[in-house]
C-alpha cells in the first residue's frame, strides 16, 4: 500500500539523546518505529506481532509500529533517525523529509539493526 | 547546600534562569526548572558513551591512541588532501566557530554548518526582501498574536510556549487571555492541545503552502476576494479570520519552522512568505510583523552571525589560496558530486542525519571526527578526537533563536585533561601555520 | 480509590433549584454543590429539592449522577503523570497562585529556590511536582473562583488531572 512519509520531532524518540544514555538495544527499540493511522492498520491486515517493510526508490528498512489516531489516513510518521533517513532524499541542495512516497507492508523480519545499516551505508548501498 | 544560576543548552533557547543545587562535594544534587532537554544535557557529563581518549581506525577497528600520535595522523591526513570539507559546528561555542573558519582559510577548504539546511536559508534569502527581527522580551511585554507556521515548539523547545504565549508581560499583564495562537499544519500536533476561545487552528493540505501564500499575497492588497470554497483545505470562514488578525493587529510574530523550509517545484514559499511580510507591514496601519527562526541545535544562529561578521556570508565558505571565492554549492551539492576529498565534522552526526544516497557518498573518503560522545559517525570516521562539552565543561558564547547572544557558564573541568573545541582547533590551526 | 463518574460540580449545580433560598447550611447554590460533591452534605439537606414537586426530575437526577457517593468523604487530588511530562513549565507560569506570590513567573521565568510557601507547582530535574496543594484556588477561594482549572485545560500533554477522591478511613 502507498502511504505519505514524514519525519518529525519527537521528544521521547530522540535518537541524541539515545546515543547518550542507552545501549544500542535500547536505542534501536525506541527509533527504529513509525506511527500509522488505525484505519490504515485495518486495510493492510496487520497484527500486533509484525512489523512493517518499507521501500521506496531510495532504499528500505524494517521498523516496528503502533497505532495513533492523531496521524492523518494516508500517512506515515517516524522521529528523525538514521532508519527515517534511508528513504529520504534531496532536491536542488535542500533535504526533502516530509510527503515522500513510500510502499509499505507486512513483514515477519526484526527490526533492522544499526550494524546492519553502517555496513549497508560503507558498502555503498548494495544489499 | 549551595545554589547557582547558570545558562543551559539544550536547546537554542539558552534559558538562563536555571538553577541548580549542589552538595559539598561541588556534584549536582537537583536541576531546578529545567525541561527534560537541558536535565539530559547536564546529565550527559556521566554518559557511558562518553569517549576519553583519541582513536584511530586500523583494519575496520579503532584503536586508542596518545595525542601526539593522533594529532601527527590528523595532520598528515590535512596535508594530503587539496580539496577538504568542513561539516558541523552548531553545538560549539562562538569561539570554536571562528577558528574553524580559520583553518578552512588556511588549509583551502569548504567549510559549512547545519543551518545550511535549516535556518541558515531564511537568514540569506531575507537579504533580498528584507526582514525584520524581534526579541523575545518583546514577545512577551507587547506581543498580540502569534503563528507558527510549520513548527511544533512543543516537542523540539518546550519551554518557549511557555516564555512567549502564557506569561505576563508588562503591557499585556491578562497574559494567555489577551494573547491570539494561530497554527497553521497539515497534522493536528501538540500545539493543537493548548487552543483557547480566541486562537485559530487551521490545518492545511499537504504541500499546499505556496497555494495560500500567493492568494494571501492578493488578498491583503484587496486585489482578491476570498472564494467561497476555501483556499488549501481551509474554509471561508477561518481565512477571513486569519486575514482579519493578520491586517489589523498591533504585534504580530511569525515563527517558521522545518515545514516552511520544504524544496517545492512549483516556486519558492519561503521568499514568497517573506515578501508577504513586506506587504503586511504597509498594508497594517498600526504595528508590525516580525518572524523568528525555529531550530534545535544550540549555537546554529551563532554559525551564522560569526560567519558574517568575518566574511560577509553567512553559510557554505569557500576558500581558495586564502581567499573567499564565490560559489554556488552547499554541503550537500559538495557530496553529491564528489567534489572533496577528505571531510572534518565537528560536532554533528551527518550519517544519521542526512539521506542514505549523501551518506553513502561521504564515507567513501576520509573523515576526521570531534565530538564527545558516540554516535553513528562514529563507527566510520578514521580518527576521532574527543572534546569537553561546551556550556557545562567550557564556558563560550552561544546565540539565541532571536540572535541574542549569551554568555555560557562553566561547572566542572572536564575529564582527562580534554581540550575544548575552540583549544583543539588552535593547537591544529598553530601547527599547520609552523609547516 | 473510586473516583467520582464527574469531578465537574457545574453539572451538580445546574440540577438544584439555582434559586440560593438559604435554607441549607452553606446558604448559596453554588457553595452546596461544591459541598455535595466532597460528600459533606447529602441531597435531602436541600429542603426545596426534596419538598417542591417541580423539581422531580431534578431530583431523580442528581440522584443517579451520585449514586452511591452520597455522603462519602472526598478531597482534591491533582495527579502528574512522570511518564507524560516533559517539563515545559506551563503549569507553573499560568496557575494564579503562582502568579500572585512569585514574581518572575510573570515573565515565564523560574521561580526562586527554595520555594515561596504558597507556590505550587515546580520543575524538579525535569518533571513537575506538586508542592503545597492547601493552597490551591479550588480551596481556599470564593464563588466562581473556585472552579479554576487552567493547570488541566492547558497541559500540552494531557499529564495533569483534577479529580476528587474518597478518603479511606
Amino acid at each position: 500500500m502507498e502511504l505519505r512519509l514524514n519525519s518529525i520531532r519527537l521528544i521521547e524518540h530522540d535518537q541524541a539523546e539515545e546515543f547518550t544514555f542507552g545501549e544500542i538495544e535500547k536505542m534501536e527499540e525506541n527509533m527504529a518505529i513509525a506511527f500509522i493511522n488505525p484505519e490504515d492498520f485495518e486495510e493492510m491486515y496487520l497484527t500486533k506481532s509484525l512489523k512493517l517493510h518499507l521501500f521506496n526508490e531510495h532504499g528500505e528498512v524494517v521498523v516496528r509500529f503502533e497505532q495513533d489516531e492523531k496521524i492523518p489516513k494516508g500517512t506515515i510518521a517516524m522521529p528523525v533517525s538514521i532508519w527515517s533517513n534511508q528513504l529520504t532524499s534531496t532536491k536542488n541542495g535542500k533535504l526533502l523529509n516530509k510527503n515522500i512516497p513510500v510502499n509499505c507492508e507486512a513483514s515477519r523480519d526484526p527490526p533492522t539493526k544499526l550494524t546492519e545499516l553502517i555496513k549497508k551505508i560503507k558498502k555503498g548501498g548494495e544489499t | 547546600m549551595k545554589f547557582k544560576k547558570i545558562v543551559c543548552t539544550g536547546c537554542s533557547l539558552l534559558c538562563d534562569d536555571i538553577i541548580i543545587e549542589e552538595n559539598d562535594n561541588g556534584r549536582i544534587e537537583q536541576i531546578i526548572g529545567a525541561c527534560v532537554r537541558g536535565k539530559e544535557r547536564f546529565k550527559s557529563i556521566k554518559s557511558q558513551n562518553r569517549i576519553l581518549t583519541p582513536l584511530i581506525r586500523e583494519n575496520d577497528d579503532l584503536k586508542e591512541a596518545a595525542w601526539d600520535e593522533a594529532l601527527k595522523k590528523t595532520l598528515q591526513m590535512i596535508e594530503d588532501s587539496s580539496n577538504p570539507i568542513l561539516y558541523g559546528f552548531s553545538t560549539t561555542s562562538c569561539e570554536a566557530q571562528a577558528e574553524g573558519i580559520r583553518l578552512a582559510r588556511a588549509i583551502d577548504g569548504f567549510i559549512d554548518s547545519n543551518s545550511t539546511i535549516c535556518q541558515g536559508i531564511t537568514l540569506e534569502k531575507s537579504k533580498e526582501t528584507g526582514v525584520t527581527m524581534t526579541t523575545l522580551t518583546e514577545i512577551i511585554n507587547k506581543g498580540d498574536i502569534i503563528l507558527l507556521w510549520g513548527f511544533n515548539p512543543i516537542e523540539s523547545i518546550p519551554r518557549l510556549l511557555n516564555k512567549i504565549l502564557f506569561s505576563r508581560g508588562k503591557f499585556r499583564m491578562t497574559g494567555r487571555e489577551i494573547k491570539t495562537l494561530i497554527v497553521i499544519d497539515p497534522v493536528e500536533t501538540a500545539s493543537y492541545k493548548i487552543m483557547g476561545p480566541r486562537d485559530i487552528p487551521l490545518l492545511i493540505k499537504p504541500a499546499s503552502d505556496l497555494e495560500l501564500i500567493q492568494a494571501l499575497k492578493k488578498i491583503c492588497k484587496e486585489e482578491m476576494e476570498i472564494p467561497s470554497e476555501g483556499i488549501a483545505g481551509i474554509d471561508k470562514m477561518d481565512l477571513e479570520r486569519l486575514v482579519a488578525n493578520l491586517v489589523d493587529s498591533e504585534n504580530i510574530s511569525i515563527l517558521i519552522g522545518q515545514g516552511m523550509l520544504q524544496p517545492s517545484d512549483d516556486g519558492d514559499p519561503l521568499k514568497e512568505l517573506l515578501e508577504l511580510i513586506e506587504i503586511l507591514n504597509t498594508v497594517n496601519e498600526k504595528g508590525r510583523v516580525s518572524i523568528i527562526m525555529g531550530g534545535g541545535h544550540f549555537n546554529m544562529t551563532g554559525f551564522d552571525q560569526t560567519a558574517l561578521s568575518l566574511t560577509g556570508k553567512n553559510h557554505s565558505l569557500q576558500f581558495k589560496d586564502s581567499t573567499l571565492i564565490d560559489t554556488e554549492d552547499n554541503i550537500i551539492t559538495k557530496i553529491e558530486k564528489n567534489d572533496f576529498d577528505l571531510s572534518i565534522i565537528v560536532g554533528t552526526d551527518p550519517i544519521s542525519h542526512l539521506p542514505l544516497e549523501i551518506s553513502k557518498k561521504l564515507v567513501t573518503k576520509p573523515m576526521i571526527l570531534i565530538d564527545n560522545k558516540k554516535n553513528s559517525t562514529y563507527y566510520v570516521a578514521d580518527v576521532v578526537l574527543p572534546t569537553a562539552i561546551t556550556g557545562v565543561e567550557t564556558d563560550g558564547t552561544a546565540f539565541r533563536i532571536d540572535e541574542v547572544p549569551i554568555k555560557l557558564t562553566k561547572l566542572y573541568d572536564p575529564p582527562n585533561d580534554l581540550p575544548s573545541d575552540e583549544e583543539l582547533l588552535i593547537k591544529i590551526n598553530n601547527k599547520i601555520k609552523e609547516e | 480509590m473510586i473516583i467520582i463518574p464527574t469531578d465537574n460540580f457545574m453539572d451538580l449545580y445546574k440540577l438544584l433549584p439555582q434559586t440560593n433560598c438559604g435554607k441549607c447550611e452553606p446558604k448559596t447554590c453554588m457553595a452546596f454543590a461544591l459541598e455535595l460533591l466532597k460528600g459533606n452534605v447529602k441531597i435531602a439537606d436541600c429542603p426545596p429539592l426534596s419538598e417542591d414537586p417541580k423539581y422531580k426530575d431534578k431530583l431523580a437526577q442528581l440522584q443517579e449522577l451520585i449514586g452511591a457517593e452520597e455522603g462519602k468523604k472526598k478531597e482534591l487530588r491533582i495527579t502528574i503523570d512522570d511518564e507524560l511530562c516533559d517539563g515545559c513549565g506551563i503549569c507553573v507560569t499560568i496557575c494564579p497562585v503562582n502568579a500572585r506570590y512569585c514574581y518572575s513567573t510573570l515573565s515565564g521565568k523560574v521561580p526562586d529556590y527554595p520555594p515561596d510557601e504558597h507556590q505550587l507547582f515546580v520543575i524538579k530535574d525535569g518533571k513537575c511536582e506538586l508542592l503545597a496543594l492547601d493552597q490551591c484556588r479550588r480551596i481556599t477561594a470564593q464563588g466562581r473562583e473556585r472552579e479554576c482549572r487552567v493547570c488541566e485545560t492547558y497541559c500540552p500533554r494531557e499529564a495533569l488531572e483534577i479529580s476528587y477522591d474518597i478518603i479511606d478511613e
